[in-house]
């Protein structure tokens, strides 16, 4: 019984403590549109590091990391290398978005590509694409954090409870706070779960076999092979990997979030600088999977849910406070997430979607006030969704990294190629997300063709890429290469370049 | 872009993703790692040296600017 008691405080400290921190800035100042989006795009160093690698450490980190490596093995390792290359790319591409998004006003995704190609069509695709994937994706967040606080619970706080309360909190300090509310509860949460699966990740295996090459050793006799591609699994070989790599590192930023995310910077050298040390951050992503192996040769018999990896061998081997710790870490890593989602979510459809269409003459307090009314909307549709029909998005989620990828050529080339064109954007981005949704529907992911394994965001990206480029050549003309110059450059003489997004 | 900036950016695309076919195997045994693990956490503190390349070429530039 104390074991539960502790245990369910400990979850519980985190989880109010955070809530509380992320209401602070909300009841401190009221917020404009700007400053509750983009939190006033004065974020320095230290809180863009914590808004950037906080959304990197999700419910995805703490149980799929451990429950991939349980079931999978060798392939698992992918996810020390995307993030590090994602960085490579961001090094770049960030701090060509903030600058464009301080002059002109841009606070969205949707707002960036419409400002590249001066087309809202393009802008509204962009915003409906952005919020297929993000519901999933949030309600991946929810339902990880009702099977992790349960789990944690020792059963006490059962699932629906455990999401109701929780997102009730992510939807009072998103509502008050907005980014700056996402930015500080990702400082806690950052550190605690840095803690937490650091403890874990190297005490665990030592408890058991002396050292983490102890049990890598005993895990490779006990399954030889296991630590490679492919590994636990039939298809995901090499190519598997190197295409999935690709994917993933290029696919990273191109999250309607992160753009968000990245306007709030003070500076581009804040930008970049974060570029140089956030890799360092992937190495926490090593400690998940040590308690998955770990767990792989510990428990007995097989789990059904390899995501459980992590909780269950804790549960086994520690008290109460230790399952307490890695509920509240957990928890955490699941609603901070979430809070950035939301937020991205009901700026992309209040924005983007509503008042680009049906609200074009609403005001900028009306779009503020009613981007807030919609992230509580948000919340009570992403619950319902978990509660009642929790596997209908599944599909979704397979396709949500693949589906965003698509938007690479668009986004990038867009903001480096002059020569890039509006029906090259939307002629790519049709076949990529025809591509995506044909191979995965079809169970064709990884695709094996040639010999070959590819996965199927790679193959959809591939060709996507392709079409981009021939039609921008075909259909690029010199008033909209000049057109496209200064939307770079930011250099505007016309009156037009300034009226479309700025003034929303 | 000079030369020496596109060799920075293709390191790391060459140490995680095309050496992969090169270092799948589970010995040896580095750091208490299998190799292909130990390989891809490597890539890590290359990564962020090629970054901090990057970072201080174009600082250099920006303040010679």
């Amino acid at each position: 019984m104390t074991n539960q008691i502790v245990a369910i405080g400990v979850i519980l400290l985190f989880v109010i403590g955070a809530t509380v921190v992320g209401m602070i800035p909300g009841i401190r100042q009221k917020m404009t549109l700007e400053q509750w989006a983009v939190g006033g795009r004065d974020f320095g160093r230290l809180l863009n590091w914590f808004i950037l690698a906080g959304e990197i450490y999700t419910a995805f980190a703490f149980l799929g990391g451990s429950g991939w490596a349980y079931a999978r093995g060798g392939p698992t390792f992918y996810i020390l290398g995307y993030c590090t290359l994602a960085y490579v790319v961001g090094y770049y591409v960030l701090p060509a978005m903030s600058p464009m998004g301080r002059r002109h006003g841009l606070m969205t995704q949707p707002d960036l590509v419409e400002h590249l190609y001066e087309s809202r069509s393009l802008g509204i695709l962009t915003a409906c694409v952005g919020v297929t994937f993000l519901l999933p994706y949030l309600q991946l967040q929810l339902t990880g954090l009702g099977l992790i606080i349960e789990t944690c619970s020792y059963g006490l706080i059962t699932r629906v409870p455990a999401m109701l309360m929780a997102f009730t909190m992510v939807a009072a300090f998103v509502y008050l706070s907005g980014l700056k509310g996402v930015a500080t509860t990702a400082a806690i949460k950052d550190v605690v779960m840095i803690l937490a699966v650091a403890f874990f990740g190297i005490y665990l295996p030592i408890h058991f076999f002396g050292s983490v090459g102890g049990m890598f050793t005993a895990l490779d006799a006990a399954k030889p092979g296991f630590l490679t591609v492919p590994g636990g699994t039939k298809n995901l070989d090499v190519s598997w990997m190197m295409s999935t790599l690709v994917l993933t590192s290029l696919g990273f930023y191109m999250w309607p979030h992160l753009t968000g995310n990245s306007f709030s910077a003070k500076n581009p050298d804040v930008l970049r600088h974060n570029a140089v040390y956030l890799p360092l951050y992937q190495i926490c992503m090593l400690f998940p999977m040590l308690v998955g192996f770990t767990a792989l040769l510990i428990i007995v018999p097989a789990l059904k849910t390899p995501d459980m990896a992590f909780m269950a061998l804790v549960r086994q081997v520690l008290p109460g406070w230790a399952l307490g710790l890695v509920g509240g870490a957990g928890a955490l890593a699941c609603m901070i997430p979430a809070a950035d989602l939301i937020l991205t979510t009901s700026m992309l459809f209040t924005r983007n979607i509503f008042c680009r269409t049906v609200g074009r003459d609403t005001t900028p307090q009306f779009q503020a006030k009613l981007a807030r009314v919609v992230v509580l909307i948000l919340t009570v549709i992403a619950l319902a969704l978990a509660i009642y029909l929790p596997n209908m998005l599944v599909n979704l989620l397979l396709t949500g990294y693949s589906g965003v990828t698509q938007f690479f050529p668009m986004i990038v080339l867009g903001l480096f190629w002059k020569s890039s064109t509006k029906i090259a954007s939307f002629a790519g981005l049709i076949v990529g997300e025809f591509i995506v949704f044909y191979l995965i529907l079809n169970k064709l992911d990884p695709l094996a063709i040639w010999g070959l394994h590819l996965n199927a965001g790679f193959v959809a990206l591939v060709v996507n890429m392709a079409v981009f480029v021939i039609v921008s050549l075909a259909t690029r003309t010199p008033a909209g290469i000049e057109r496209k110059a200064r939307a770079i450059d930011g250099m505007s003489s016309s009156p037009a370049a300034s009226t479309t997004v700025g003034t929303h | 872009m000079n030369a020496i900036k596109v060799v920075l950016t293709l390191i790391p695309f060459i140490w995680i993703i095309g050496m992969v076919p090169v270092v799948n195997r589970v010995r040896p045994i580095v750091l208490g790692l299998p190799f292909l693990a130990f390989w891809l956490v490597a890539g890590i503190p290359v990564t962020f040296f090629c970054i901090w390349g990057l970072y201080n070429i174009d600082s250099k530039r920006n303040r010679d600017s």
